[in-house]
């Protein structure tokens, strides 16, 4: 579904963010991807959102050639994957039900299924009776699932996430990747950024480690799947 | 936290049974869809505009007057023109008479006249008719009987063929002719002044218009400006919707009809000053023309003015707003 050949990603400022990065990810299959700060998590998952292009090697989703696609395809691409935001990205000027629904309301959808669509995501991360509130009045933790609600309401065959858990107390990480593995479990491929290592351990899922912008560890073999 | 499954239940259900067009959207619903985010984003824009009345007000009347001033001033030129034109149809060559001439004489420049290619018409008063003409008209008819004799010459009016102020050459010529034929003492012509004031009027147009260009320009650089701070006020909006895939059409669009509304207000005020100053000025023009016994009316802007001023002021807003727009868009992209 994913895959990774030979990328290296040099910013103009001249630092070599990622070096040869090789890895493939199956359809329905879900990995960590973990390392310090500043080696290259951000980047590697910029580049899945076409946030940025790669200096060399080539980027393949479910075998197509993400270098060749030009500007003007790029939200339809962004469509097709979800994302999940460590600073949330919420809109606080409306409504969790608007937040949710953008993606559908961007790609078209008629406004009856957006309705049915944006209720059951909300029901997904158990935040059906919140629909009509300001994102701003939750907490933390309920904004990021309303994050994830909003990344998988229109069923991406994709979904990334950078750092869901960053700000989240342990229980509250937990839920969140339980979420995340029921996504799974319906064939989603889910490539997640984090450098909460003991919440990793306690998962059995494909752990990939990133180190000063080299994969040292592609985790192949501890595909838990 | 529970975690109910329907959602997920769903997902399956849905890929099994459309399988990879699954992502797929049918036309027809993207159409209506297409038109819904036109409506919603109308009536945002109008929403958003009335939650900042003080800021929305300026704006508009900061449009409104850069388009009302030229279009005040083209529409007083105008009148100006058709008031002059009156004036030029009626021009006319007055021919006095030397005063010793005799009746025989008279006749025979009378037909002189009459035979000049130039002339359309001519209308004799005699020195008779005009002393009575000045008796009835002038008040001064008592003060006549003190008079030995008639101070009056006889006098020809002759209507030029041509259309008066736009053919001076033309009528200087024919004042030539006249004046070289016997028994002509004097001729007067008041056309010179016309023409001026037609040339006044052509060169003050191109003012306007150039004024108007200059303004125009203004409204432009007013809504490129308030577009261009709306943007910056909305970055992280137009970010996240850029991430999760929105079309760079549809993250104009609320930025377009913002510009749109904007100008089309700022014309529909123009109009109304517009129309109000017209009406104002209108009555007491009216008057005077009263007094002056002329059948001369303010010529308004008419419903053809109104509607093109309105749609002036709707052009410009987009153009302004598509500037700002493609300026200050492209830089905006998530990082």
């Amino acid at each position: 579904m994913i895959r990774f050949d030979n990328i290296s990603k040099r910013y103009p400022s001249g630092l070599e963010a990622l070096k040869r990065v090789n890895f493939e990810l199956e359809a329905g299959e879900m990995a960590f991807l973990t390392g310090p700060s500043g080696a290259g998590k951000s980047t590697l998952l910029k580049l899945l959102m076409l946030m940025e292009r790669p200096s060399s090697g080539t980027l393949l989703i479910n075998g197509k050639n993400l270098n060749r696609l030009s500007r003007s395809l790029i939200p339809s691409y962004r469509r097709q994957i979800g994302v999940v935001f460590q600073n949330h990205q919420l809109l606080s000027d409306r409504s969790v039900f608007e937040n949710v629904a953008l993606p559908l309301q961007i790609s078209g959808y008629p406004s009856s299924e957006t309705g049915r669509r944006v209720r059951a995501a909300l029901d997904g991360v158990g935040l059906l009776g919140k629909e009509s509130h300001n994102p701003l009045t939750l907490s933390g933790g309920e904004q990021q699932r309303v994050g994830i609600a909003r990344a998988v309401v229109h069923k991406p065959k994709i979904l990334l996430a950078d750092e869901p858990t960053g700000n989240l107390d342990p229980t509250l990480s937990a839920e969140i990747m339980a979420l995340f593995r029921r996504f799974q479990s319906v064939g989603v491929t889910i490539l997640i950024a984090t450098h909460d290592i003991n919440l990793i351990n306690s998962l059995d899922h494909r752990i990939m480690h990133l180190e000063d912008g080299i994969l040292t560890d592609d985790g192949a073999h501890s595909n838990g799947r | 936290m529970m975690v109910r499954t329907p959602m997920v239940g769903s997902l399956n259900k849905r890929d099994t049974a459309r399988g990879a067009s699954d992502q797929k959207v049918r036309l027809v619903d993207r159409w209506r869809s297409y038109r819904a985010h036109h409506r919603t984003t109308f009536s945002t824009t109008l929403q958003k505009m009335a939650r900042e009345p003080i800021q929305t007000t300026l704006t508009v009347v900061v449009i409104a007057i850069a388009l009302a001033l030229p279009s005040a001033m083209f529409l007083a030129l105008h009148n100006v023109q058709q008031l002059s034109s009156g004036f030029e149809s009626s021009a006319q060559i007055t021919v006095f008479v030397k005063k010793e001439t005799n009746s025989q004489q008279v006749a025979q420049l009378g037909k002189q006249l009459d035979d000049l290619p130039e002339v359309s018409a001519i209308i004799f008063i005699s020195a008779d008719q005009a002393l009575e003409e000045f008796r009835a008209l002038s008040g001064f008819g008592s003060a006549l009987q003190y008079l030995d004799e008639n101070p009056l010459p006889a006098v020809f009016l002759v209507q030029p063929a041509m259309s008066g102020a736009t053919d001076l050459k033309q009528a200087q010529q024919l004042v030539k002719a006249i004046d070289q034929l016997a028994a002509v003492e004097d001729v007067q012509v008041d056309m010179k002044w016309i023409q001026r004031l037609a040339t006044i009027t052509e060169v003050s147009k191109k003012l306007v218009l150039a004024m108007g260009m200059a303004l125009g320009v203004g409204v432009l650089l007013v809504i490129g400006n308030t577009i261009r701070l709306a943007i910056q006020n909305r970055r992280e909006e137009i970010i996240v919707v850029k991430l999760v895939g929105a079309t760079d059409a549809y993250v104009r669009r609320p930025f377009l009809y913002t510009g749109l509304l904007l100008g089309l207000f700022g014309g529909v005020m123009a109009s109304i000053l517009l129309l109000g100053s017209f009406f104002w000025i209108g009555r007491s023009v009216a008057v005077l023309a009263d007094l002056y016994q002329s059948q001369f009316q303010l010529a308004g802007p008419g419903l053809a003015g109104i509607l093109a001023l309105c749609l002036l002021g709707a052009l410009i807003g987009l153009v302004g707003a598509w500037i700002a727009v493609m300026q200050n868009l492209r830089a905006i992209e998530p990082k």
